[in-house]
């Protein structure tokens, strides 16, 4: 995986976005303040203009320019918290002009202790963790059992969409919708489905 | 200085009306205040790069203070310290939990007069308190539980001097007995985490009131040691009152501080350093010199229980700090890696403890800068143990003029020789002005360096109650205050005379008023107030702090003493009254999940014959010289009083032929079931004495010391009153009956108790020409049997407070 390979696999996360962007408005105005669909969509828009414009040339620095285009654009808690993920992967990827599957699975695993480090999630909290978690140790396994990333990365997308679907009986412990308690239950939490979204755009676009 | 603000908010409007609103304070004061608020004008939300550059260009170099709005202002900020390039730059800058608007204003305030980085974080944070306190709204308590092994919670401090010396101490002690590993640290200035475990570690923390602290634990325990410490700091540490500071002013010099009221005059003594010279003698290797440490630690333990034990009440506390220092790991690592590494143990202790005092004084509060005092006081113990140094002489005649006075040494001093005291530093808050005010020395502090050349022999005057110190006073001078000396002694002296009388009711009863006294000390002091006899002289003081029993010979001596200080009145000697709350070293008791309701008092003493055949010899044989009666606590059934009675026999055989004429036999009544069954130890008995403060615990189940049960356990609850009349009813005329607990001091009671049948009443030293007053006030109009049908203690104080409405208020209350 090159920068162009990662450039597009943000296009298609953009893309996702933007497309379930009310959905994830919807999601957000049962338990929080109803801006995650356009905030995430506003950052990865931005995203996608700056990686067009200045074509970085390596993974990291492909990740590291999505990070920093984040961080101040969306504006709300998912801001800081994609912004880290980005930022770490972007260590992680190191300079070389392109990733392997294991190189791609160990920048994920910067990308959750980013997120962990940063909003202090732990599981069951109803967070973007719930879903990136279960993804991201899915992926780790499958490449350790020896299967191709293509397969790894499908097994990760059937379990970030478990941890997504988990959510939803959860009662948040984190952020604007803990404010709600009891009530945040019964609804599924925005930021993991919209992480749900940036795995299930690797499995489209990223092949090891 | 130039403290930078930053202000993180979702909303630029709201960031900039924050502002104006705060700089409506300083009046265009300069100010390094950058904001970061809002993806532009209209958006809502925060940039972490933003944010860094806001932070990069509000620093001068003297730090930064963050003030952030909610949720992703602070994952911003936070994200924003990774982005500064400058790792020098991001040590500086502090994330500030306070409230945005109310901690702004006070930031600003802070930052234009100057004040540096925490203490402008520390103002913003008490942002809020006056808000709090204008609400009336408690402290807010977060716990949160991240997981079964790691529990946070967090308090604010409420004590007026913050986490001082004693509140710390009460801290460390705690967190010493709880079955896990605690950390706390202050949030408000953002210190680094350290041990709660360790005092010194704890006071470095610079706690001052309206800081949040935060406390974390891990261990299988931990949920219960936060849970009890967030109750402790509910409690405020369960401090009763702030430390006095004295506000008095008058004609004196300037600095001087009135610390002790009183008039002393009289020549000058001076009290030399206290810290001995070290002889330059080489390491006998780390082994020996690391026993010798040891030794001498021991050696000062037991010197500051005994100091603690004979000084009592709230002066105790001092004392308790003292020996957790003591056992601080911090100051004790350092002094044994420095016996490691082959120092002597007198240098590496001095070299230890200096550093830990030089900690202290680099605080930034005045009270917490005297707390090294404190180690100085400790130390300069440990070494005069060490070196087999003797104690300072601590005692003359005259005012003592002394740089400062250790603990130890204030406990030292005669108030019958010691005029006064003089220190040229020193606070009213120190301890040794505290202990001087208890032992009633007059005393100024903060003279100033100069009174230190005063020559011995010189005469000083001085007045504890205005600070005011004369050195060479004129004719004149001395005769004012000669003056004001005569007069207060002749009011002193008019309470006392009236004291020493009987106290007859108007009915014409006498009642017997005695002292309860837990030291030969404390009988001088009873015999001065006027006490009739020692209603209670708690033995404990012989036996504990130490490591092994008192002996037969110990015992007759100290017992000896106590009667002869009170001029060889009746002393009541109650047989050791331990439990298994407090162990004594020698005698390893069990663990017991409620010592109150296990091996305590007589109980106690029968588990253990041999020390109870020792302390029976040793009353006996005193009984034989001077009027004796003996007291067995915490009776509960007839069995143990004939146990009990069958050992004092033995006791009484064993010192001579026949019984001491005098010796009288009683049992305290503190449970319950004895107060009912009166009647059936009347027989056996020439006393009983109700101990009122724990037979209102076991009677209402509610102990004193737990706050949310506290308002329950009041001795003047109808159900009490009625457990002391039936004692009374059940004595009958075979025994007297007296009262020994807290309830006798209370002015208002006492007609209560005498009208019920009590003859005898034993109280603090102090409170006892108040209680003779009162027994001669006592009218005599049956008032008390009618405050037994009252249905709760606040209606008997209402009835007491109006004795003739009493009828009223009784039909009134039982109706409703």
């Amino acid at each position: 995986m090159n920068a162009a390979v990662l450039t597009a696999w943000l296009t298609e996360f953009a893309r996702l976005v933007s497309s379930h962007r009310d959905l994830l408005t919807e999601l957000d105005s049962a338990i929080g303040d109803a801006d995650h669909g356009s905030n995430l969509d506003r950052g990865m828009t931005a995203v996608l203009a700056t990686l067009e414009k200045e074509s970085p040339p390596t993974p990291a620095a492909v990740l590291k320019r999505t990070g920093m285009t984040l961080v101040s654009t969306v504006g709300g808690a998912s801001g800081p918290l994609y912004g880290t993920a980005f930022l770490r992967m972007a260590t992680a990827a190191g300079d070389d002009d392109t990733l392997d599957g294991p190189g791609f699975a160990k920048a994920l695993r910067a990308a959750l202790d980013g997120v962990v480090a940063r909003g202090k999630a732990v599981a069951g909290d109803k967070t973007m963790y719930d879903a990136l978690a279960p993804a991201v140790d899915a992926l780790d396994a499958a490449l350790a059992d020896g299967q191709p990333f293509d397969e790894a990365i499908d097994a990760a997308l059937r379990a970030a969409e478990q941890g997504r679907e988990a959510t939803t009986p959860m009662v948040a412990r984190k952020g604007r919708a803990s404010y709600l308690g009891e009530r945040s239950a019964g609804h599924q939490d925005p930021g993991a489905t919209s992480v749900t979204f940036l795995i299930a755009a690797a499995a489209a676009t990223l092949s090891g | 200085m130039t403290t930078g603000l930053v202000v993180v908010s979702h909303s630029r409007a709201l960031a900039d009306a924050a502002v104006a609103l705060a700089a409506e304070m300083v009046h265009g004061k300069d100010l390094a205040l950058e904001v970061a608020a809002g993806l532009d004008a209209e958006t809502f939300g925060t940039d972490a790069v933003a944010i860094a550059s806001a932070i990069a260009a509000a620093d001068r170099g003297d730090g930064v203070v963050v003030l952030m709005d909610l949720g992703s202002a602070v994952l911003s900020a936070e994200l924003a310290l990774d982005l500064l390039e400058d790792p020098d730059q991001r040590d500086r800058v502090l994330l500030c939990p306070a409230p945005l608007v109310e901690g702004l204003v006070a930031a600003v305030v802070a930052a234009a007069s100057g004040a540096g980085r925490d203490e402008v974080a520390a103002e913003a944070v008490a942002g809020l308190a006056g808000k709090e306190s204008h609400l009336g709204v408690a402290a807010p308590v977060a716990v949160t539980e991240t997981s079964a092994a790691d529990v946070t919670a967090s308090f604010t401090v409420t004590n007026p001097h913050g986490l001082h010396a004693r509140p710390a101490a009460r801290l460390v002690s705690e967190a010493r007995d709880a079955e896990a590993a605690m950390e706390i640290r202050n949030r408000t200035t953002g210190s680094a985490w350290v041990p709660a475990s360790s005092l010194t570690k704890v006071a470095t923390l610079g706690a001052l009131q309206g800081h949040e602290i935060e406390v974390r634990a891990s261990g299988a325990h931990a949920r219960q040691a936060v849970d009890r410490m967030i109750t402790l700091a509910a409690r405020a540490f369960d401090e009763t009152a702030p430390p006095a500071a004295a506000q008095e002013t008058g004609a004196r010099e300037a600095g001087a501080q009135p610390a002790s009221p009183g008039i002393g005059i009289g020549p000058a003594w001076h009290l030399r350093d206290s810290i001995p010279d070290i002889p330059d003698v080489p390491s006998q290797g780390p082994d020996a010199e690391r026993r010798r440490l040891d030794q001498a630690l021991d050696d000062v333990r037991a010197e500051v229980r005994r100091l603690r034990t004979s000084t009592g009440g709230g002066e105790a506390g001092i004392f308790d700090a003292h020996l957790l220092l003591l056992d601080d790991d911090d100051l004790l690592d350092d002094a044994r890696t420095r016996i490691a590494e082959g120092t002597p143990a007198p240098q590496a202790w001095e070299a230890a403890s200096s550093r830990v005092a030089a900690e202290f004084a680099a605080l930034g509060d005045p009270y917490l800068q005297a707390r090294a005092a404190d180690v100085r006081a400790v130390s300069g113990q440990v070494l005069r143990s060490l070196l087999g140094v003797t104690a300072t002489p601590s005692s003359g005649t005259g005012v003592l003029i002394a740089h400062d006075l250790t603990p130890a040494e204030a406990a030292g001093l005669d108030p019958a020789t010691v005029a006064g005291i003089v220190l040229a530093a020193g606070s009213p808050t120190a301890h040794g002005a505290i202990l001087a005010r208890a032992r009633g020395i007059p005393a100024v502090v903060g003279a100033g360096a100069a009174v230190l050349e005063v020559a011995t022999g010189t005469t000083i005057a001085l007045d504890g109650r205005t600070g005011e110190t004369v050195v060479s006073p004129s004719p004149a001078t001395l005769a004012a205050f000669a003056g004001r000396a005569t007069e207060q002694a002749g009011r002193r002296e008019r309470a006392l005379s009236a004291a020493t009388g009987p106290a007859v009711t108007p009915g014409g009863v006498t009642i017997g008023v005695g002292a309860n006294v837990g030291s030969a000390d404390d009988a001088l002091a009873a015999a001065a107030n006027g006490a009739d006899h020692a209603g209670l002289v708690r033995t404990e003081f012989l036996f504990l702090g130490r490591d092994e029993a008192p002996g037969v010979d110990e015992q007759v001596a100290a017992y000896r003493a106590v009667a002869a200080a009170l001029g060889g009145r009746r002393i009541t000697l109650r047989t050791l009254d331990v439990g298994g709350d407090k162990p004594l070293p020698y005698l390893p008791s069990p663990h017991e999940d409620n010592p109150f309701l296990g091996v305590r008092g007589l109980r106690h003493s029968l588990a253990h014959p041999a020390l109870l055949a020792d302390q029976l010899t040793a009353i006996a044989t005193v009984a034989r010289e001077t009027p004796v009666s003996v007291m067995f606590p915490m009776v509960s059934t007839l069995a143990e009083l004939h146990a009990a009675r069958r050992a004092l026999d033995e006791a009484i055989a064993r010192t001579g032929p026949g019984r001491p004429p005098g010796l009288q036999v009683g049992i305290m009544v503190e449970v319950p079931a004895a107060a009912l069954k009166a009647a059936t130890f009347a027989p056996h008995i020439d006393f009983a004495s109700i101990g009122t403060n724990d037979l209102t615990q076991y009677a209402l189940a509610a102990e004193r010391g737990n706050p949310a049960v506290a308002a329950l356990s009041d001795a003047l609850d109808p159900g009490v009153l009625r457990l002391i009349d039936a004692t009374c009813r059940g004595v009958g005329s075979r025994a007297t009956v007296a009262v020994c607990g807290e309830l006798a001091a209370d002015e208002m009671a006492v007609p209560v108790l005498v009208g019920l049948g009590v003859r005898s009443l034993s109280v603090a030293p102090p409170a006892v020409p108040a209680v003779k007053e009162a027994v001669r006030g006592a009218s005599p109009d049956g008032l008390a049997r009618h405050l037994l049908d009252l249905p709760d203690a606040a209606a008997v104080r209402a009835a007491l407070r109006q004795p003739g409405r009493v009828s009223a208020v009784s039909t009134a209350r039982v109706s409703s």
